[in-house]
């Protein structure tokens, strides 16, 4: 048993690589199938400038279900992505509109509160449900309204613009047709593929999405790692305010309603576990591709608005249900 | 080596016959050639080591599993069920290892689950459905349980034997006891097998898959023998042995390593001592104390619900103590957390596997590092390839039986999951061992060698602390025993005194005097 | 038993709480529900309002306001506690044109005077239910006809048109719609494309860039609200066709005055937005005091703003 084993490490590094490329592969290959029918049914959809909107608009998303990843991994959920980013969004816009700051550190100034924003939310709500053992679901769904409150009330419900001119082109540049927005939301994926599976802080966490009693029982402060999936998340929607401002040139407290819910599909559709401790980064990359092609390919295709909604809803069936096929297939 | 030896009851034909019966699991070959038959009103044993392939021939018998080959006759028709519902509809009644309760509902409500009594408006009728499993209950015995708890608040004795009286509730030509005694207490084991000698006299043919042989010669009448896959042997009791059976099970001689007794230093200094430890859960206000020293081995017996596992528990942390305190080499410690106690040396393998042991979607590695990932870490980066280095190496150590460090733990059997546990603890060099339960659901091959890597840490100077409920397994590892009754230590045993009647009077001690009462 | 104490004593609370609300002054009360707070809109009213009543000084004022544009419950909730309240006029801004009959209907009989603004409630519902109310409200359908042809006129004949809708559902995402056809027709616009991105601006945005890559030829487009103007804006600035493609939106929102100083935004319409309630509240009171009941349609100012119009 041993020799054998010895003797095989290069072969076997390949085919565990194989499997979890298999594993990635499935979503993958839907995303490829969706491409191919958008780009054999419509005239446009491979043009390079469609392709430079499809990647803008998978932005915000992409970059809120990165945090959510974090969350849903260990089991959580998180409610509030959408009505925190609103609240980010008005506290970096109100900072950015102070008088007197000029435009360069007016817009660092607004990204760090927009990060600050959401790390403190997701502090409360890490904090709230591991301390009191709440399930995440209900105390998101607190800090959902609370956010949303806060964002109205930080604002009286008006909207603000006028960002620094810089800022705004930032938010429409592109690098050979890639918006610089896209690849910000790039870097953000790769460190979290990095934590997720390099680190000792990402194993723990899918340990606990697993089998929490066990990872506590091996030493590990369940507490502090669940607060800190949260605290991960509330920042990735920092940072998804400021992207969010930066492309759409407004904040608004009404903006990012219903984001969490789209959020959460790209989570799943990338073959993430909801009950958590199974799924990965990349997957969630290709899940939000998904929904971002098929927004694209739907009004591409000149399909009804009520249409385009119920062929979103059955491909995130869809989705999951191949999801489980996959799962038996690379479990045999 | 397949015997098929003339039966005392030759004129009856059987009621379940299978042939060559054989499944594969991608590239695993879980079954291959299995022949079995089962005849009306016997009590036929299937013995294996875990991982023979007694589970995956229930779930085929079930309807969970389809055959790749192989034919299965019963009553004299091909039988081939594809789900647990076929399976139940042809008379086919199995009580799993795992449980398959549904612990908020009442025990009521699970016995009578798959057929529920209603009125003409459709809805529960609750005093139908309470009679009903205040029959059932009472017909195994169980007077003592109100059928409208909730199943979660029951002890695991008690869940296994409602159960068993859910199985009971089919019209049963076939009942399938996968492992039934593992979780009772002798007392409850009795009361199990009085239910079963009433059911063959009922006609009802009952395979019976236990590890404990003793069990196997009390109540059987004929029993197979499965190794690898294949069914080896199959004969009348009464012309066998236990040490024919076990050699036929793993295929070599393993009663020497069960027997072999230790040299025990006594002189070894104090590791642990407890001063009136009381965990949340004990009515016992002036909890338990006692010293446990480097090289030792001391055991726990007692009854389920004696308190022997939340001793544990409160030594490690896992559940904070609510009085009393704690010496480590003779300074106090008050442990906040697992990870202190694990700081300090200390390794918990707990009772249940799945439940607080392992994280059986994860690969082997990462649950063997996973108290650990220090050592296969820097900066808070994973070294994959030193973690994959010391798996292997511990996996050496403890004759782990694994594919590759990276396949998840669930695909290990039962043994080599319990061996894994064990790695995960020895990965981090700990002083002080608590094991609870540490054979539990596994085979008579793995119980040796698991037994022989204890008796080698206690050589190596660490200190031992074993709960099990296998009066045998601790009579044959301890240097001492200590008897817990109602959350307290009632007797204390030393390896010269050792008898199963004197740990068992310590054990009732309590229990009688309540009885009384 | 002590749940039914708990309500014995919200019972008692409440009744002892009712004269101490105090109507007591001779002062007529006016209660008025609004639609969504959280819309700038209807904030901006309701501060239009209550400025009104803390000005005029003869009437009290009760608001009630919802969670979100479709929380139909919240409104009917609130206009059956003014019945029990007894106060004297009910202004009320519909989120559901049929949904609201049956309360206000009850609101009447209890002979409370109701004035019906900013969105009308259906012709049919009331009339099945046997409601005669006169509506007080700007004419969606006119302004829209306003910032349509205004864009018909800048473009000129066969022009490639584009209508960005708002909530499907709601009256005056409806009308709007009704009034920019009107334009296509008159104007004889070609319309390519007319799709809602629910009053939103992300969504407006991300639908009017892929509508532009499936009709690169687009000329102008027709936004339901300024929100969504804001993101067709936006969407023509990333795809650098800034100045070549027209835009028209309504409402005249604080955010879009810059857009209409760089005359990135054609025109927009202004419903006066802020006087609405105050409005409305005028005319209950006028009725309140002995007038002559309203009837029909009392419109209310609208005008249409310019890109040229704005310094």
């Amino acid at each position: 048993m041993n020799t054998s084993d010895a003797s095989l490490p290069g072969q076997m590094r390949i085919a565990t690589t194989t499997k979890t490329i298999l594993r990635e592969a499935g979503i993958g290959i839907a995303l490829l199938v969706l491409i191919l029918v958008f780009s054999t049914t419509t005239q446009h959809f491979l043009t390079a400038s469609n392709v430079t909107n499809i990647l803008t608009q998978v932005t915000i998303n992409l970059i809120l279900s990165i945090g959510m990843t974090f969350v849903i991994l260990i089991g959580g959920i998180d409610l509030s992505v959408g009505s925190v980013l609103a609240f980010c969004a008005v506290v970096a816009g109100t900072v950015m509109t102070l008088p007197g700051l000029d435009p360069s550190t007016a817009v660092i100034l607004a990204t760090l509160s927009a990060v600050a924003g959401g790390i403190a939310f997701g502090l409360l709500n890490g904090f709230i449900s591991a301390y009191w053992v709440i399930p995440s679901f209900i105390v998101t769904l607190g800090t959902l309204n609370i956010a949303r409150g806060a964002a109205l009330q930080v604002t009286n419900a008006s909207t603000i613009y006028s960002f620094p001119p810089a800022f705004n082109a930032f938010g429409s540049q592109t690098l050979y047709g890639i918006p610089l927005l896209f690849l910000i939301a790039l870097v953000l994926v790769a460190i979290g593929w990095f934590v997720l599976t390099k680190t000792v802080f990402g194993r723990v966490l899918y340990g606990i999405g697993n089998n929490e009693e066990a990872v506590r029982l091996a030493g590990h402060n369940v507490f502090i790692y669940k607060i800190a999936a949260f605290t991960i998340c509330g920042g990735a929607v920092g940072i998804g305010a400021i992207i969010y401002m930066a492309r759409l040139n407004i904040a608004s407290p009404i903006i990012g309603i219903g984001f969490e819910l789209n959020a959460i599909a790209a989570v799943i559709i990338g073959g993430t576990s909801l009950s958590g401790g199974r799924g990965s980064i990349v997957g969630t990359l290709l899940g939000a591709c998904i929904i971002g092609v098929l927004a694209n390919g739907l009004v591409l295709l000149g399909l009804s608005d009520f249409m385009r909604q119920m062929i979103t809803g059955f491909v995130i069936i869809i989705a999951v249900i191949l999801d489980k096929y996959r799962e038996r297939l690379t479990k045999a | 080596m397949i015997e098929n030896s003339s039966s005392p009851i030759k004129s009856v034909e059987p009621l379940l016959q299978l042939s060559g019966v054989a499944k594969r699991f991608g590239g695993v070959v879980a079954l291959n050639g299995v022949s079995f038959d089962l005849r009306p009103g016997e009590v036929h044993a299937l013995v294996g080591e875990n991982g023979a392939g007694k589970s995956t021939l229930i779930k085929i018998l079930c309807g969970i599993l389809q055959r790749d080959a192989g034919t299965i006759m019963l009553g004299g028709v091909p039988y081939d069920p594809h789900t647990p519902g076929d399976a139940k509809l042809a008379g086919i009644q199995v009580v799993h290892q795992e449980f398959n309760l549904l612990p908020y509902l009442s025990v009521a409500e699970n016995i009578c689950f798959e057929d529920l009594p209603r009125n003409r408006f459709g809805i529960v009728d609750r005093r139908i459905l309470h009679e009903r499993a205040r029959k059932a209950l009472d017909s195994i015995g169980l007077a003592d349980v109100d059928v409208r708890r909730p199943v979660a608040s029951l002890g695991v004795a008690h869940r296994q034997l409602v159960e068993i009286a859910r199985a009971l509730m089919g019209e049963s030509r076939i009942l399938v006891l996968d492992e039934p005694t593992a979780t009772l207490t002798a007392r409850e084991t009795k009361r199990l097998f009085a239910i079963i000698a009433a059911l063959k006299a009922k006609g009802v043919a009952i395979a019976f898959v236990s590890h404990h042989l003793n069990e196997v010669f009390e109540i059987c009448e004929r029993v197979t023998v499965l190794r690898n896959g294949q069914s080896v042997m199959t004969c009348d009791i009464s012309q066998t042995t236990p040490d024919q059976l076990v050699s036929n099970m793993v295929g070599r001689q393993l009663a020497a390593a069960m027997a072999a007794t230790r040299e025990v230093d006594k002189s070894g200094r104090t590791a642990l001592s407890l001063h009136q430890l009381r965990h949340p859960a004990s009515p016992n206000e002036s909890g338990v104390s006692f010293d446990l020293h480097y090289g030792e081995m001391l055991g726990i017996a007692g009854l389920v619900g004696s308190g022997r596992t939340e001793l544990l528990r409160s030594i490690f942390a896992a559940d904070i103590p609510q009085s009393g305190s704690l010496d480590r080499d003779g300074k106090k410690v008050s442990y906040r957390n697992p990870k202190d106690a694990i700081a300090d040396g200390i390794g918990f393998v707990t009772e249940d596997r799945k439940e607080e042991g392992l994280i059986l979607d994860m690969p082997i590695a990462a649950n063997v590092t996973l108290a650990n990932l220090k050592a296969v870490s820097r900066y808070g980066l994973l070294n994959k390839r030193d973690e994959i280095k010391l798996t292997r190496e511990l996996g050496a150590d403890i004759k782990l039986k694994y594919g590759r460090p990276q396949d998840n733990a669930s695909t290990l059997s039962g043994g080599n999951q319990q061996k894994v546990v064990l790695a995960k603890w020895l990965a981090n060099n700990p002083r002080i061992l608590l094991l609870d339960e540490p054979t539990r659901g596994v085979d008579v091959g793995a119980k040796a060698e698991i037994y022989a890597l204890l008796r080698a840490l206690a050589d190596k100077g660490l200190a031992l602390l074993v709960v099990s409920s296998e009066l045998p397994e601790l009579i044959t590892l301890c240097d001492r025993i200590l008897v817990m009754s109602n959350h307290r230590i009632a007797g204390e045993l030393e390896r010269q005194d050792f008898s199963e009647e004197r740990i068992l009077n310590f054990a009732y001690k309590d229990e009688r005097s309540h009885e009384y009462q | 038993m002590k749940f039914a104490r708990f309500i014995a004593a919200g019972i008692l609370a409440g009744t002892m709480l009712m004269p101490a609300a105090g109507y007591a002054a001779d002062k007529p009360v006016v209660g008025l529900v609004m639609k969504s707070l959280a819309n700038e809109f209807f904030k901006n009213m309701l501060e239009g309002a209550k400025a009104d009543e803390a000005k005029r000084g003869d009437y009290t004022l009760k608001a009630v306001g919802m969670q979100s544009e479709t929380d139909v419950e919240t409104q009917i909730n609130a206009i059956e506690s003014f019945i029990t309240e007894k106060v004297d006029a009910i202004v009320v801004a519909p989120s559901d044109s049929r949904a609201l009959v049956p309360p206000i209907k009850r609101a009447m009989e209890a002979g409370i005077t109701v004035v019906n603004f900013d969105v009308a409630l259906d012709e049919k519902a009331k009339e099945e239910a046997g409601v005669k109310l006169a509506f007080v409200g700007p004419d969606n359908r006119g302004g829209a006809k306003l910032a349509g042809d205004a864009l018909a006129k800048k473009l000129g004949e066969g022009a490639k048109v584009v209508i960005i809708e708002g909530n499907p559902g709601a009256d005056n995402a409806a009308q709007r719609k009704l009034g920019f056809m009107d334009s296509v027709e008159a104007g004889k616009l070609d319309l390519l494309d007319s799709r809602t991105a629910h009053w939103e601006t992300e969504e407006a945005n991300t639908l009017f860039s892929n509508m532009l890559t499936a009709h690169p030829d687009i000329q102008g487009v027709m936004a339901a609200n300024d929100s969504m103007a804001l993101g067709v804006v936006k969407a023509i600035d990333a795809a650098g066709k800034t100045g070549k493609i027209q835009v028209v939106g309504f409402d005249n929102i604080p955010a879009v005055q810059p857009l209409l100083k760089e005359k990135k935004l054609l025109a927009t319409v202004d419903q006066f937005g802020q006087q609405m309630a105050a409005d409305a509240i005028d005319k209950a009171l006028k009725v309140v005091k002995g007038g002559a009941p309203l009837e029909g349609w009392v419109k209310t100012d609208i005008k249409l703003i310019m890109s040229e119009d704005v310094k």
